[in-house]
């Protein structure tokens, strides 16, 4: 590793490369070269910053100046004035919505003021690939620590202790998972890392992996260590191919390191890990239904008991624990339960990595203590709602989780708490709604995807489900009838009830939270036919403001129907009965003329 | 059989039930009860359906067999209901109010009247196990040269039996962008899985497509934070533009339309993805133009 005077921390998340973020980093060693500066300043490409929506960004260390939204014309001037002159670049850094002087440093910037970086610890410091950076930054010494130092018996006693529990969504108490593994009886035990980051709206797992994947092969031999697991499993998304990459390098660097395969670390420890690419099924999240991915058959859930614990991959004992989880587990082992134990809550410890997106100014990637209130993250890290518009709701849990609306905000994050609230942890989407955004049709859109995903092996999952995207969706059109509210909630009871697995078991979450809180939408779709947030096609009509109108004929020349008419630099008029509402027109004016109602 | 004294034509007052299961239980009875002999026609030897075979029904979570059971009852000791069990209709003849129905009653070999159902005769039959039969030869897959080479090199690359499976269709798919008929024989054969299970597992993906894609697939993220900020818009806008449905190729095989679920990218988001490029922040006319890029 060579060491320069000034580091470039450019972010090769997936975001920031599909922004250019390599062509910006040759565009920068280019410079770099040009003024003779290639011995004092080095780019490195890291993981994913988190601050995913100013991409690219960059990070100059030691300085900790934060640049966005980097172009490749920008650097000649940003490398002549910052790296030859020391004058910072103002014009490519962060501003605070609202505010006009920019904020130079990364730890002044809202976004990351209130974060503790626990299973990010890595992000953005070290490039992913290489994996002695990793080992410079004190990685691998906690699996020095658990193997030289540590029974199996104390390390599963300190992951019980630090109160660590499953940070897929459900909670269960990481410690005591390990315990039943390796009580279990069975010649071979195997490990799964669950990276099937299946709910709509979240990337943590995606950004872990991306960022710092040794810190998940580090978890895992330290759980290999504590269960007596042979073999591990990284079962990913194939939606994920950067990530994919990043652990297969990461696999090949550890082997090669001697800290995966046969005899580890000289201590006799045996454990390989071998990555499984999924192929777009959000079933396979539900740990029955992927362990059966994992052995080639159709993908569904079965019934638990046996639970993988004692009946896992080939009827071995398995441990599957999600990205998070084990991301976390070095840390713990390297300073101790007690620490660990002393963030959080009460019954929930740690930090939560949360993907805050949707209607909100800064979206991006965060790791927040446990505890913190929903308004912290959504105003305060978030930068509250572009455009001035009106908070309406956050949504939590993904399809399994509900709504929480404004009047909830400052309800401290904890996996017991969202749940009172009809809500759950679920692996960290938190989607901000805006005053534009119909409660109703999210509803409509959550069954709809659980009604494509449901794998149709349960009746109350498959009919239950449908029947209930059937009711809403007929709301959505305008045809809602007096009881519909009142048969939703029935149904969601029935399927709650009688499913097999957690994707019917928590499907009608987001159908009941939305009625417990925005009871007075769907009653205005019902029984006034109207849509208020102006979402639902069928109940809503696009007029032209004759006031502000300027007659510049864009909507006309954009419309497909030919519905606008009018004369050059007179008001326009759309036709009802030729608009089929695609909204086209209200994107090209430019002067906010055309009103939805 | 009862007749209508006042009816003038020759209409009967019998009905036919077809199918006694728990729908053609209650019509029997109703029908019975009202006056009207009922023959009720069965394919199985007993009636009672599929019903008899559930624990609870959806949505009410009922108790199947208390629904069911005293349906039976009713049907079974009816007057007015004549049983045709282990039955099938041959031929219908006639028009409404006067058919004529000739029905195969088939061989049972057990007087039924005489029967208790006690269920002696099952235990102590001889002839417990059904004859196994070899499978019919399946015809070897014919391929073309080029073909065969590339797929039993895609096969070669996967150690190990139902385990590779995944990963080999997610490979033919890079190579080949769909999954051909022939090339999953071939698999069938070299790694001897029924073709039925390989069928099962390709539909089950989102990611596995049985029909050919266009050169440019064109994934519109339908995640929810995509969702509320616009991208069915950007969907539907990408539809008109391209004149298919959501899932179709354009006639000439230049783009494939598919919505995917999340692919991870939500700060950026809505986000569409053509082949391996991805675009963020986008508006549905920004969508639209991107698309001449690919269209050369």
């Amino acid at each position: 590793m060579k060491s320069y005077r000034t580091h470039i921390m450019l972010c090769a998340g997936t975001g920031c490369v599909s922004n250019g973020s390599f062509k910006v980093k040759d565009a920068l060693e280019r410079e770099i070269q040009k003024h003779g500066l290639q011995d004092e300043v080095g780019v490195v490409m890291t993981g994913c910053n988190g601050f995913c929506a100013q991409g690219p960004v960059a990070v100059i260390k030691p300085d900790e100046i934060f640049y966005q939204f980097l172009s490749v014309d920008d650097i000649p001037h940003l490398v002549e004035e910052h790296f030859l002159k020391g004058r910072p670049v103002e014009k490519l850094m962060y501003i605070p919505p609202s505010e006009k002087a920019p904020v130079p440093k990364m730890g002044d910037i809202g976004f990351f003021g209130k974060q503790r970086l626990i299973a990010l610890r890595n992000r953005g410091m070290i490039d992913p690939e290489v994996i002695d950076e990793y080992i410079a930054r004190g990685g691998y010494s906690a699996l020095v620590k658990a193997l030289t130092k540590m029974k199996p018996r104390q390390v599963i006693e300190e992951i019980k202790q630090s109160g660590l529990r499953g940070r897929g969504g459900a909670g269960f108490p990481t410690g005591r998972k390990w315990e039943l593994v390796a009580a279990a009886k069975g010649d071979k035990k195997y490990l799964v890392c669950n990276a099937d980051e299946g709910d709509p709206g979240a990337f943590m797992d995606r950004s872990i992996i991306e960022s710092d994947p040794h810190s998940i092969l580090e978890g895992m031999v330290i759980g290999a260590r504590a269960t007596g697991a042979s073999h591990g499993y990284v079962y990913i998304r194939h939606e994920y191919p950067l990530a994919h990459k990043r652990l297969i390098k990461a696999i090949a660097q550890a082997r090669e390191y001697g800290l995966l395969g046969k005899d580890i670390l000289g201590e006799g420890l045996d454990f390989d890990i071998s990555i499984q690419q999924g192929a777009g099924a959000f079933v396979c999240g539900e740990e029955t239904s992927l362990i059966a991915s994992l052995q080639g058959d159709a993908p569904e859930p079965r019934v638990r008991p046996p639970f993988p614990a004692e009946h896992g991959v080939w009827g071995a004992p398995t441990n599957i624990n999600n990205v998070e989880t084990w991301a976390n587990v070095p840390e713990i082992i390297n300073k101790g339960a007690k620490w660990f134990a002393g963030i959080g809550t009460e019954t929930s410890k740690g930090t939560k990595v949360f993907s805050v997106v949707g209607k909100v100014e800064n979206t991006g990637l965060v790791e927040v203590p446990m505890g913190i209130t929903l308004k912290e993250i959504v105003f305060d890290i978030g930068g509250g709602i572009p455009k001035g518009k009106k908070f309406k709701a956050v949504q939590t849990g993904g399809p399994s989780g509900g709504c929480i609306p404004a009047s909830l905000l400052d309800l401290p994050i904890d996996y017991e708490k969202l749940a009172e609230v009809g809500s759950i942890m679920g692996s960290g989407g938190l989607i901000v709604m805006d005053e534009d955004t119909c409660m109703v049709d999210v509803a409509r859109y959550f069954l709809e995807f659980l009604k494509d995903e449901s794998c149709g092996k349960c009746t109350a999952c498959r009919e239950g489900i449908d029947v209930m995207h059937g009711i809403l969706e007929r709301i959505c059109q305008g045809n809602g009838k007096e009881g519909d509210i009142e048969m939703l909630q029935e149904l969601s009871e029935a399927v709650k009830d009688s499913s097999l697995c957690a994707l019917g078991g928590t499907a009608p979450n987001p159908v009941l939270s939305t009625i417990q809180y925005f009871r007075d939408e769907y009653e205005s779709h019902i029984k006034e036919k109207k849509c208020p947030a102006g979402v639902c096609k069928a109940l809503i009509t696009y007029t032209i403001d004759p006031e502000a109108c300027k007659g510049c004929r864009l909507c006309a020349k954009n419309c497909p129907q030919d519905a606008i008419t009018g004369e050059a630099k007179e008001p326009h008029i759309i036709d009802q009965d030729k608009c089929i509402k695609c909204g086209v027109c209200f994107d090209a004016c430019k002067f906010d003329a055309v009103l939805v109602k | 059989m009862i007749k209508k004294a006042s009816d003038k034509s020759d209409k009967v007052g019998a009905v036919l039930v077809v199918g006694a299961g728990v729908g053609g239980m209650q019509a029997s009875l109703d029908l019975a009860e009202s006056g009207y002999k009922v023959y009720l026609v069965e394919k199985g030897p007993s009636i009672g359906g599929v019903m008899a075979q559930l624990d609870k029904t959806f949505p009410t979570n009922d108790c199947a067999m208390c629904t069911l059971a005293p349906r039976m009852v009713d049907c079974g000791g009816h007057l007015n209901i004549e049983k045709l069990t282990y039955s099938e209709i041959e031929s219908i003849e006639g028009r409404a109010g006067n058919f004529k129905v000739s029905i195969r009653k088939k061989a049972r070999s057990v007087d039924p009247d005489k029967c208790t159902g006690c269920g002696e005769c099952v235990t102590q039959c001889l002839v417990k196990n059904i004859v196994y039969l070899e499978p019919p030869d399946v015809p070897k897959v014919e391929l073309e040269a080029d073909e065969q080479t590339k797929i039993d090199e895609i096969i070669s690359r996967y150690e190990g039996g139902r385990e590779s499976l995944v990963p080999i269709l997610q490979a033919i798919t890079n190579e080949f962008n769909w999954l051909p008929q022939k090339l999953l024989m071939r698999v069938s054969e070299v790694k001897e899985i029924p073709i039925e299970h390989i069928l099962r597992i390709a539909t089950f993906y989102k990611a596995f497509s049985l029909e050919p894609r266009g050169e440019h697939i064109v994934t519109v993220c339908m995640g929810t934070a995509c969702h509320v900020k616009g991208a069915p818009r950007i969907l539907e806008r990408f539809e008109r533009e391209l004149g298919v449905k959501t899932g179709q190729t354009t006639s000439d095989m230049k783009f494939t339309l598919e919505a995917v679920r999340c692919i991870g990218c939500c700060g950026l988001s809505p986000v569409i993805t053509i082949g391996e490029d991805l675009y963020g922040k986008l508006t549905p006319a920004e969508a639209a133009k991107i698309l001449d890029k690919y269209r050369d």
